[in-house]
């Protein structure tokens, strides 16, 4: 089997955890902007009840949030 | 200098042309893409794609062939991983499709691990991760999952509504020294400290650090239900886990 050297692996880690930083950080701002849970297609990929899911034409519901609100009010307890 | 049309891939020259936009980061994308190999461009392209099972499949294949695991590392997944950093700070693309390349990612990264583990590179710890009983509420945890994992971590996932006994059951199950739960809702929240208090009374509680997080958590919170530390976010979480692993940050 093949052998990594530890010093290049920590180079690669530390540039992975660079890229990943950047995401943590931006998704953390886009939290308060918009709901996470809703994708590029605006589909809810909840796998709870939230009172703006919308049954839309493919398998996962849409989601009618405008994201104006604190979408967390919306989001059921119970699933 | 490399320019587009020397990226073999297409789907890979497609994402460039449509996302990257800045000029610098196009240039070094494009450099990095027009000088690895065409399995390497499709490693990437299918990680920037969430699919799991191609990267996977990809990822094997090319490491049976005799490709260095740093190689896949640099040319397929981290390279795939950088467009897909690029996209979601455009907001072209966001959290569950980011949380599907990093399943993408990690099932990549599941073939270089028995490569890490031969070559003496362990994971810098253990973490058991799960959102608390009765909340179904995952993104945040995914979030934190997929930087501890970046970080060094090994992370068990329990997923979502996830007792007391399950905590307990998966730290004694993998030795784990560190556990991450969540929550998002004030009604679960106390959860938390139901599970600290189960550990205790399974005589478990100095085997473990434990950490919490989630929107309604506060640190004066996880003070009062005896957590050994608190984390606002994904990034906090990784800080807090190299904290109480004492792993030098």
């Amino acid at each position: 089997m093949q052998r990594i050297d530890p010093a290049e692996y920590q180079k690669r880690l530390a540039r992975l955890s660079e890229i990943l930083n950047g995401i943590a950080q931006h998704a953390a701002e886009m939290t308060t902007a918009r709901c996470p849970y809703k994708d590029r297609h605006d589909c809810c990929t909840a796998k709870f009840g939230c009172r703006n899911q919308r049954r839309g034409e493919g398998k996962l519901l849409m989601c009618a949030g405008d994201d104006k609100l604190d979408y967390r009010s919306a989001w059921e307890s119970d699933g | 200098m490399a320019e587009l049309n020397d990226i073999s891939n297409e789907f890979i020259r497609g994402e460039i042309d449509e996302f990257i936009e800045r000029p610098d980061e196009r240039e070094r994308i494009i450099n990095l893409f027009a000088g690895s190999k065409d399995n390497m461009q499709a490693i990437a392209a299918a990680l920037i794609d969430g699919d799991n099972e191609l990267v996977d499949q990809l990822t094997r294949e090319a490491l049976d062939s005799g490709i260095e695991a740093l190689e896949v590392m640099d040319f397929g997944l981290i390279a795939g991983m950088a467009i897909v950093g690029v996209k979601f700070r455009q907001n072209f693309i966001f959290v569950p499709e980011v949380l599907a390349c990093a399943r993408a990612m990690k099932a990549g990264m599941a073939h270089i691990e028995p490569i890490l583990s031969a070559s003496g590179i362990e994971p810098i710890g253990k973490v058991i991760m799960g959102t608390v009983k009765g909340d179904l509420h995952d993104i945040g945890k995914n979030l934190c999952i997929m930087m501890l994992r970046g970080a060094g971590f090994e992370v068990i996932d329990l997923g979502v509504d996830t007792s007391a006994d399950r905590f307990i059951e998966a730290v004694e199950e993998h030795s784990a020294p560190l556990l991450g739960m969540s929550a998002l809702l004030t009604t679960t929240m106390p959860n938390m400290g139901k599970t600290i208090e189960a550990f205790i009374d399974a005589d478990l509680r100095d085997n473990v650090k434990i950490m919490v997080g989630g929107a309604p958590v506060t640190q004066e919170f996880a003070d009062d239900m005896g957590a050994d530390g608190y984390g606002k976010d994904a990034m906090a979480c990784v800080a807090l886990a190299k904290q109480l692993m004492c792993v030098a940050q």
